[in-house]
């Protein structure tokens, strides 16, 4: 089969894309810069000590960025496998390949940064509780859903599984997010609610708020850097396969 | 004054892990970013080079 | 109908299922998902002396007693939900977060006596973040003592700093 015109046609969205992400690389880039180092040294040196929990504070200012960011990369997982199941996106594909592992590593890192907090205060690394259970199902959801996009040797099967899984574990969020209000948990109820004031002083807020836009911009930093990348990767790939056909077209002539 | 519990080599293997991992994800992109603009600038070249040969 | 629209539907029914499915199954799991009971729930139906519970309340202002058992410290306290209390008794190091008026849960057995004995204890932190010095004015000007509960409104300290609290 030849490649058509609709190929090329295929590519004007990526194409939009790669536009995008050059003009705002260099802002998202800087500004992550700028925040985390105001963030980070803020929230290790100048925030107060909590009066119970004393240095140990310190971990939420790199923990709760974690967490946030593991729920809202698979939010992007799920709605690129909407775009990717109902409208074929075929930039809805390629983000999600290139979400997942993002959201894996803050999954990872929110769950073990819980636990070195938790080992001083509450006593234990580890407990079964609703909240710490439902993000370690949110760990496996994306380990999950690295394999099955790259477990098939045609891609479009498996980014159509990897789609699916990603929409039903969407489930999990709202688990997580309401999980200290419906039961009992180890894990403190949320400090900060979209309804009530926070009921954390505004000297441990800042920091927290910092640091939280600071990771949020790198992170979106490395996924447009990353797609950007794999875009090339593909244009690269669909270019040889293309010369190989024409040659054996000149070939067979 | 209550006695205040201290941690520090908690908090700093939590920072130590979350700031290492997020350079490694963000330098490994910009690495993959150039490598594949180099990759494709070079794939491009040499189907220019080859129509042109053609024609 | 479009494919597309057909698509959207398809996708929009299946979560519809899977979410209903994962609320009813949390549903029945509920009491299984409760990661503590709570003193008042253990008086009303207090679980078999071979059963492991986990018991979740507050230590009761006063109510703590250590002794030194041979170097071991023996610890013995009130777990209250301010409608029952229960005796806790636990041998071993308490956590650091753990104090009067702090939050608890221990892990262990209902004797016979209605008394409770812990293999386990855990501080449960609350979320009221506080710097130290903001506690301490608290403290001093009586607005709140943390042997009897959870600090006051958060709008009524959460500006405060250490300079305004010092002075």
């Amino acid at each position: 089969m030849r490649p058509t015109p609709n190929l090329l046609h295929r590519y004007a969205n990526p194409g939009q894309f790669l536009r995008l992400a050059r003009t705002l690389l260099p802002w998202l880039t800087g500004g992550a810069i700028v925040f985390l180092v105001v963030g980070v040294i803020w929230g290790l040196f100048i925030a107060p000590a909590d009066w119970q929990q004393g240095d140990t504070v310190r971990i939420m200012y790199v923990h709760v960025p974690m967490a946030w960011l593991a729920s809202s990369c698979y939010l992007g997982l799920a709605i690129c496998g909407v775009l990717s199941l109902v409208w074929r996106h075929p930039l809805a594909d390629l983000a999600a390949i290139e979400i997942g592992p993002v959201g894996a590593c803050a999954a990872a890192l929110c769950l073990i940064t819980g636990s070195l907090w938790g080992e001083p205060m509450w006593g234990t690394w580890w407990v079964w509780d609703a909240r710490l259970t439902s993000m370690l199902v949110l760990f496996f959801l994306y380990l999950g859903h690295i394999a099955l996009i790259r477990a098939f040797d045609e891609p479009a099967r498996g980014q159509r599984a990897a789609a699916i899984l990603a929409l039903a574990g969407v489930i999990d969020l709202p688990i997580i997010k309401f999980s200290v209000q419906w039961w009992n948990t180890l894990h403190q109820p949320d400090s900060i609610t979209l309804t009530g004031a926070p009921t954390m002083s505004m000297m441990m807020l800042w920091p927290l708020l910092i640091c939280t836009i600071g990771f949020t911009l790198g992170v979106a930093a490395v996924i447009f850097t990353r797609l950007s990348a794999a875009i090339h990767e593909s244009r690269a790939r669909q270019m040889m396969a293309r010369s190989r056909l024409d040659r054996r077209d000149s070939q067979a002539a | 004054m209550m006695h205040l519990p201290n941690h520090w080599p908690y908090i700093a293997a939590s920072y130590a892990l979350t700031l290492g991992c997020s350079l490694v994800l963000g330098v490994g992109a910009a690495l993959r970013l150039r490598k594949s603009k180099a990759r494709l600038a070079a794939v491009e070249g040499h189907a220019r080079r080859r129509e042109r040969s053609a024609s | 109908m479009t494919r597309k629209t057909r698509r959207l539907w398809i996708v929009i029914a299946c979560l519809a299922c899977v979410g209903s499915a994962a609320a009813l199954t949390l549903r029945a799991f509920s009491s299984n998902i409760v990661f503590f009971m709570a003193p008042s729930q253990v008086k009303a139906s207090p679980p078999s002396p071979d059963r492991t519970i986990r018991l979740g309340g507050m230590v009761m202002a006063g109510s703590l007693h250590r002794i030194n058992e041979n170097g071991t410290p023996v610890n013995a306290f009130q777990v209250t939900d301010g409608q029952a209390a229960v005796e806790v008794h636990y041998t071993g190091i308490l956590p650091d977060l753990f104090r009067e008026g702090q939050s608890v849960v221990a892990l262990g057995t209902v004797q016979k006596d209605g008394g409770f004995t812990a293999s386990e204890v855990l501080a449960k932190h609350d979320e009221t973040y506080m710097p130290k010095e903001v506690a301490d004015e608290l403290k001093r000007t009586g607005k709140w003592d943390p042997r009897f509960g959870k600090a006051p409104d958060a709008s009524s300290w959460d500006t405060m700093t250490a300079k305004k609290a010092g002075g």
